[in-house]
């Protein structure tokens, strides 16, 4: 959480986390240019550049995509989660290697602007064979691009948490565009069985991971709350644990009821940074916590500690004999509402 | 996530396992993954059968057989993209038999022999050698 913006804000973990990254994108290149160099002793520098970087490019973007439902179904892979942007910045700058490369050895070389060239080189859209492969590439690295040159808490913040968030699932767009530039494309020309399988168990790891946790998910959006004169029943008290919450879902929206000091109180549960699930956080300091990047909000107004200014919806509680029940109607954000004692 | 967000997250999947393995499945079906077999020899030595034609020049010989084409390419071609196409009663490429990769003799099958081959970079677009085989 910072109140000022700057380029990274470093932490010890941050760094390691960065180091991992990049002493594996280095290992995979060279052992990538070693193998290479074994079997097809011909292969020219660009061509090995071009086919080291765009192999690299998508078991990043494989990982990145796996993360988040991982995340979702075992609160082990949260730190993998924590720098998770890094991890996209690292990967476009692979896909850009990739596409600068061979935009240079397919399109720079003549007396059309390159990118002209690309879009207009090959018109054979109707072809499956020869279909123009590279305008998907060239697509899906713009796309690349603007989310990675937002990924940052400077277009966060400007841009609002939800802008931010449809902005950057345009991957999923990404993702379509670079399966399809590679199969019309790579495949045509060098059909590797071993690729095609690989790529293959990769789409289906990736969208397995997604559906199972969408419709986890959907089956908690989807669970029915008993209501008693406009309150919910929610729970009772004793199946909250202490400094954590337990979450609920009232109007198909998800709030987090925490336990502390002896009282409860309830907040939206989407975290205003990334959109983390405070519910799954804890209270710290008397704040709390998200599980993502640590963002923290009081418990009784929802609103971060003097001087950060992200607030989230309130609600209030009251407790019959042991049993917790809330007023479905959220207060506008940042709204103090008093605790309920138990 | 917004309940929104969720929703959209489901939705977008559910459009991704439909699309994505379409284009996989219509972009290989007609892709010779297994019918072109890639010997990997010490040495370059064909098959001992008798063809009906042979051909030869710097790059690969090509020897033609009742229902397949021989290819030994002689060393690993500095093109990206090696692809072999039938050649058609005009001299143009027409199906698309396989691909060449590294150094080594490459079968393909064929159920009409076709008027020549010819041997295609099909990212760079340039014809890198053709054979027109000469039918009595």
């Amino acid at each position: 959480m910072g109140l000022n913006y700057k380029l990274v804000l470093w932490s010890k973990y941050k760094k390691t986390y960065d180091k991992v990254i990049i002493a594996s994108m280095l290992l995979y290149i060279v052992l990538f240019a070693v193998i290479t160099f074994v079997f097809n002793s011909e292969t020219s520098i660009e061509t090995l550049v071009i086919r080291a970087f765009g192999s690299l490019a998508i078991i990043m973007l494989h990982i990145i995509l796996i993360i988040g439902p991982l995340s979702r179904l075992n609160t082990n892979f949260l730190p993998i989660l924590f720098n998770r942007r890094h991890l996209g910045v690292s990967m476009f700058i692979a896909a850009f290697i990739h596409g600068g490369f061979s935009m240079f050895q397919f399109h720079a070389l003549g007396d059309v602007n390159p990118i002209y060239s690309i879009f207009t080189s090959n018109m054979d859209y109707n072809s499956i064979r020869n279909f123009p492969f590279q305008v998907l590439g060239f697509l899906a690295l713009l796309i690349l691009f603007v989310m990675a040159s937002t990924s940052h808490d400077f277009f966060l913040a400007n841009l609002s948490a939800k802008v931010w968030k449809w902005l950057h699932m345009m991957v999923y767009v990404a993702y379509a565009l670079i399966f399809a530039h590679v199969f019309l494309g790579a495949f045509q020309q060098e059909t590797s069985l071993f690729t095609i399988v690989l790529m293959i168990v990769g789409f289906i790891v990736v969208a397995s991971l997604h559906l199972i946790t969408a419709f986890k998910e959907s089956k908690i959006d989807n669970t029915k709350t008993v209501e008693k004169e406009g309150w919910l029943e929610v729970c009772n008290v004793s199946e909250i644990e202490e400094d954590r919450a337990k979450i609920f879902t009232v109007d198909k929206e998800r709030v987090a009821i925490f336990k502390y000091e002896g009282k409860l109180s309830a907040i939206h549960n989407v975290c205003k940074h990334q959109g983390g699930p405070l519910g799954e956080g804890k209270v710290i300091d008397g704040c709390i916590t998200c599980p993502w990047h640590g963002y923290q909000y009081l418990p009784h107004n929802g609103q971060s500690p003097a001087p950060f200014t992200e607030k989230v919806a309130t609600y209030e509680l009251k407790v019959d004999g042991s049993t917790v029940f809330i007023n479905p109607k959220a207060f506008a954000e940042g709204t103090e509402v008093k605790p309920c004692n138990h | 996530m917004t309940s929104g967000q969720r929703k959209a997250h489901k939705y977008i999947w559910l459009v991704l396992i439909i699309v994505v393995p379409l284009t996989m499945f219509s972009s290989i079906k007609n892709l010779n993954i297994f019918s072109a077999s890639r010997h990997m020899p010490t040495h370059l030595e064909g098959s001992h059968e008798i063809s009906l034609k042979s051909y030869e020049n710097d790059i690969v010989s090509v020897s033609v057989f009742e229902s397949s084409i021989e290819v030994i390419l002689k060393s690993t071609l500095k093109n990206s993209s090696a692809v072999v196409f039938e050649m058609d009663a005009k001299g143009n490429k027409s199906k698309a038999m396989g691909q060449l990769t590294t150094t080594g003799i490459y079968n393909f099958n064929t159920i009409n022999l076709p008027k020549g081959i010819i041997i295609y970079d099909d990212l760079k677009q340039v014809e890198i050698t053709k054979f027109s085989f000469q039918w009595d």
